[in-house]
């Protein structure tokens, strides 16, 4: 059973991924990039989701995912117009399917008709197209030729056939067959006895359809010297008369066997054709009989219409295969030969149990992979690796940078004299360890584009609940954050992009009363800044309304009555615990939470938040967040007896305090003047209620920047150095401790606490506010 | 076949005897000893120093490195309300594992490995004290009382505001 569920879980992996894909496409064809890779690319993608859902037996999910796909056929054949109504219908679709993976993976059910007014309207489409292009027949073999592959089919060997409607519907469109007369060639592979099938049924089946002649060729039939007993040298030649024989009817008596042997199917039409065909099957049981690769016949190539399927052809057989020459005579004749080309393909239809090996290789299993198949060992490759083993290597990496440092540290000056030889090898450590820890981190390094693509679909839904017009742009999703900080952005990034489509963006009569665009703007970007990673949700709607909220707060009792709060002190007061500026309780964000919850998830990862209004504008929330949660590099200071970490990513400057131009204010506390700037002064000592010794003139400022470029000076006893920390947390074993973003062990084996620059800056506020 | 089935005799009755007792660590502050099941300790090491903490409580020590990773302490005495221990290198430090998360107890000494009747354990006398609220319960050893230790309780209320 675990087998199982390690397939599901690989399953579901790839559906997050293909709906990932989905909604990159979707964003491009939106954008106006309608061409036919775009096209190919979401029709695989529902086709893998549709092919896996199959095999775990997921009907609902592969019901809808049918329907939608054969929307995207009629799409791709051309026979329905890429327009903007198809497009935003399949965008719907998009959330419709992974709805369904989501209530698949979490079991929960969806109400039973959920989709199926969309789904109507795929049918209704596909209907009304239809009927226009009856003669079509360019589309069918994909159909066909598609199903080959999906571990949905495998599961159609069993005999019960519970799934068989919804896959008919897909197996056997409605090959529109002038005159009921075929000629099948059938020729059983060994394998085919072996599963111990009999011929002499299937001919029987055949012959219920209609008039049927069958003729076995025995010339392939050796001399007895050369007769290999389970060799198979018999095949069959059968005619077929009668009117209105699709060919998927004949094929579907095949079903079975499917994989085991080589059906080729002929319609024999007028007399030209006939000739042709039968030509093309003498020259297709010449070139068997020498090359089993070439078994498929020039004619057959041509049968394969569609481009894809002659680069698949060429891609799979020999160059020689296809004489031009040839080709140009059987012209006339389609002959089709799947089963040939899934062989050479595709491994043989696999027993039920690797069906799911299947799943998680669409790329190597889908054919229409096949234009892509030359490039493909060329492309990036890749591996999925458990989250845990490269948690294990970074964690020891990290050891690898304590021990490292450590031994840096113990060399004095004295050792350093003597031994050089012992201080370049400790060099060359360093070097190399440095080079392999970024190496790790990058491991765990993923594009923000994972997090970033889930969002328009929530723009989407927030603009329908709301009735308002709002657009979604992303910029720099291609940035790079370590994946445990990826995880913790969702939840604050959906929290954000709610608020600035409920609070933020107007509803459009607002909007255009007040001289703006209709459509309200949301937008995402994310950029690396030094050691951090900048995520900033921006928007052009009202702004903070602060009079309100400064009145809420008071309300609440979050700032005192003859408190007189900074406008930016005000906008932050929508992350204090508690609050929330929404008129009335609505659907979208008021679920209980508000953006004090955003402000705990970051802080839980090591980031911080700010928010700056421009009232009547917009709004900008800034996420600062690190790069990686392992290592950091940073200065050590001494306050009191013990060391403590500050992360140079916010260092600007140190400076020593007598040198320092410090000025008093009327509270009692002191400010720092740089550069015609006053920055707030924290005393760490102070701060940490920590005894000092050292003498005001002899200790350091260090200055910091926080969020928004706003900057706090820490005042500490000494400097002790700078050097690369690894991170730990403090609420693992205990928790969370006001000014302290986490610990780190020292060379030395003690542990040192991490000053939360943000924090202690916020803290104060709140202090004064409180 | 007969020593086997003896062995299975002896194996039941260690069996109900272990269902029945419970086996504790004592270790003592001042004159009093308290105990906390066996299974819950992780190592007993000496004192060696903690890195404070700031805005914590004065019964938090502080935090030490186990292995890599970062475990607080807390001082039972001081946690008693009877001021923090001035500790020295005799002191100890029993680590123990409260839920998920990892804790050390700054203790006198580590006394005894005592095995008590769960018959034996009495409620703590109702009251204000601070022992109702940090004790589980109260066993005799060896005419001797043992508090048992409410770890849960301990390690709360830690932080200055909390």
């Amino acid at each position: 059973m675990s087998d199982l569920d390690d397939f599901k879980a690989t399953y579901f992996d790839e559906c997050s991924e293909l709906l990932t894909e989905l909604e990159e496409q979707f964003a491009a064809i939106e954008a106006g990039e309608r061409d036919a890779d775009r096209l190919n690319a979401v029709f695989r993608a529902i086709h893998s989701i549709k092919g896996g859902a199959g095999a775990f037996g997921f009907s609902a999910l592969v019901g809808f995912a049918h329907a939608y796909e054969t929307l995207l056929d009629y799409v791709r054949d051309g026979r329905i117009e890429m327009s903007d109504d198809v497009v935003a219908l399949c965008i719907r679709a998009n959330d419709i399917v992974a709805d369904h993976v989501n209530a698949a993976q979490t079991g929960e059910a969806l109400p039973g008709d959920y989709g199926q007014e969309e789904k109507a309207r795929f049918d209704a489409l596909a209907r009304g197209e239809k009927a226009d292009d009856e003669d079509d027949l360019s589309g069918e073999p994909m159909d066909e030729f598609d199903i080959e592959f999906t571990p949905v089919r495998v599961d159609l060997d069993a005999p019960a056939a519970g799934e068989a409607p919804v896959e008919d519907a897909f197996d056997t469109p409605p090959l529109q067959a002038e005159a009921g007369h075929w000629e099948v060639r059938f020729t059983p592979h060994r394998a085919l006895y072996a599963r111990a099938n009999d011929p002499l049924l299937l001919f029987r089946e055949l012959g219920a359809l209609g008039e049927m002649d069958v003729r076995p060729i025995l010339r392939d039939i050796p001399a007895l010297s050369d007769f290999e007993p389970f060799a198979v040298y018999c095949s069959w030649e059968i005619t077929l008369v009668a009117p209105g024989l699709s060919e998927a009817a004949i094929r579907e008596v095949f079903e079975f066997v499917d994989g085991d042997c080589e059906i080729v199917v002929t319609q024999l039409g007028d007399e030209a054709a006939l000739g042709a065909a039968s030509a093309s099957l003498s020259a297709a049981i010449e070139t068997a009989v020498t090359a089993p690769v070439v078994q498929l016949g020039a004619a057959d190539l041509l049968a394969l219409a569609d481009d894809e399927m002659e680069d698949l052809a060429d891609a799979a057989f020999a160059p020689e295969a296809a004489k031009p020459a040839e080709a140009d005579e059987f012209e006339e004749a389609p002959v089709l030969s799947f089963a040939a080309i899934a062989e050479s393909i595709a491994p043989p239809p696999a027993p039920v149990k690797s069906a799911p090996a299947a799943v998680s290789k669409p790329a190597v299993a889908a054919p229409n992979e096949g234009d892509e198949g030359h490039g493909r060992s060329v492309g990036v490759q890749s591996i999925r690796v458990d989250l845990d083993k490269v948690d294990r290597v970074v964690n020891m990496v990290g050891e690898l940078v304590i021990t490292q440092s450590m031994l840096t540290q113990q060399m004095d000056e004295t050792l350093r004299a003597r031994y050089t030889e012992l201080v370049r090898g400790l060099e060359v450590l360093a070097q190399t360890t440095r080079g392999l820890q970024d190496s790790v981190m990058a491991i765990r390094a993923q594009p923000v584009k994972s997090v970033f693509s889930r969002m328009p679909r929530l723009v989407r839904e927030l603009a329908t609940k709301t009735g308002k017009k709002i657009k979604l742009e992303t910029v720099g999703e291609n940035t790079e954050i370590d994946k445990t900080i990826i995880e913790q952005l969702s939840d604050p990034l959906t929290h954000m992009i709610r608020n600035s489509a409920d609070h933020g963006i107007e509803t459009p009569d607002k909007r255009t009363a007040r001289g703006k665009a209709e459509t309200g703007v949301i937008k995402i970007s994310a950029e690396q800044a030094g050691g951090n990673i900048l995520i900033v949700v921006e928007d052009d709607g009202a702004g903070i309304n602060r009079e309100r909220v400064l009145q809420l707060a008071r309300d609440k009792g979050i700032v005192a009555p003859e408190l007189q709060p900074t406008d930016e002190q005000i906008d932050q007061l929508i992350f204090a615990p508690g609050f929330s500026t929404a008129e009335a309780v609505s659907d979208i964000s008021g679920r209980g939470v508000g953006m004090d919850v955003v402000l705990s998830n970051i802080k839980k990862i090591g980031g911080s938040v700010h928010v700056r209004s421009w009232p009547g504008k917009g709004t900008r929330m800034t996420l600062r967040l690190p790069l990686t949660l392992a290592v950091l590099d940073v200065m050590l200071v001494k306050v009191g007896v013990s060391p403590y970490v500050v992360p140079l990513s916010s260092i600007v400057e140190t400076i020593q305090c007598s040198r320092a131009s410090f000025e008093r204010v009327p509270s009692g506390g002191k400010v720092l003047q740089v550069r015609g700037e006053y920055v707030q002064v924290i005393d760490l000592a102070q701060r940490f209620e920590l005894t000092t010794t050292v003498e005001e003139d002899n200790r350091f400022v260090v200055l910091c920047e926080a969020e928004g470029s706003a900057k706090v000076a820490l005042i500490a006893d000494d400097i002790i150095g700078q050097q690369q920390v690894v991170i730990k947390s403090l609420e693992e074993n205990f928790e969370r401790v006001e000014g302290i973003a986490g610990g780190t062990i020292l060379g030395d084996g003690n542990v040192a606490l991490i000053v939360d620059v943000q924090g202690l800056r916020t803290s104060i506020v709140h202090r004064n506010a409180a | 076949m007969e020593a086997l089935s003896l062995k299975d005799d002896l194996g039941d009755k260690t069996a109900m005897a272990a269902h029945n007792s419970l086996q504790l660590i004592a270790f003592s502050i001042g004159e009093q000893t308290y105990g906390v099941e066996i299974t819950t300790v992780r190592e007993i090491r000496a004192w060696n120093g903690a890195t404070p903490l700031p805005n914590t409580r004065e019964f938090v020590r502080g935090v030490i490195n186990l292995r890599g990773t970062i475990v607080p302490i807390f001082d039972l005495r001081a946690r008693f309300g009877d001021g923090q221990t001035s500790p020295t290198k005799n002191h100890v430090v029993v680590v123990m594992s409260v839920g998920e998360k990892w804790v050390g107890i700054l203790v006198d000494a580590v006394s005894d490995i005592l095995t008590v009747s769960r018959d034996d354990i009495h409620n703590v006398p109702e009251g204000n004290s601070i022992d109702t609220e940090l004790l589980n319960g109260i066993v005799t050893h060896d005419s001797r009382m043992v508090g048992l230790i409410d770890l849960h309780a301990v390690v709360s209320g830690a932080r200055m505001d909390g």
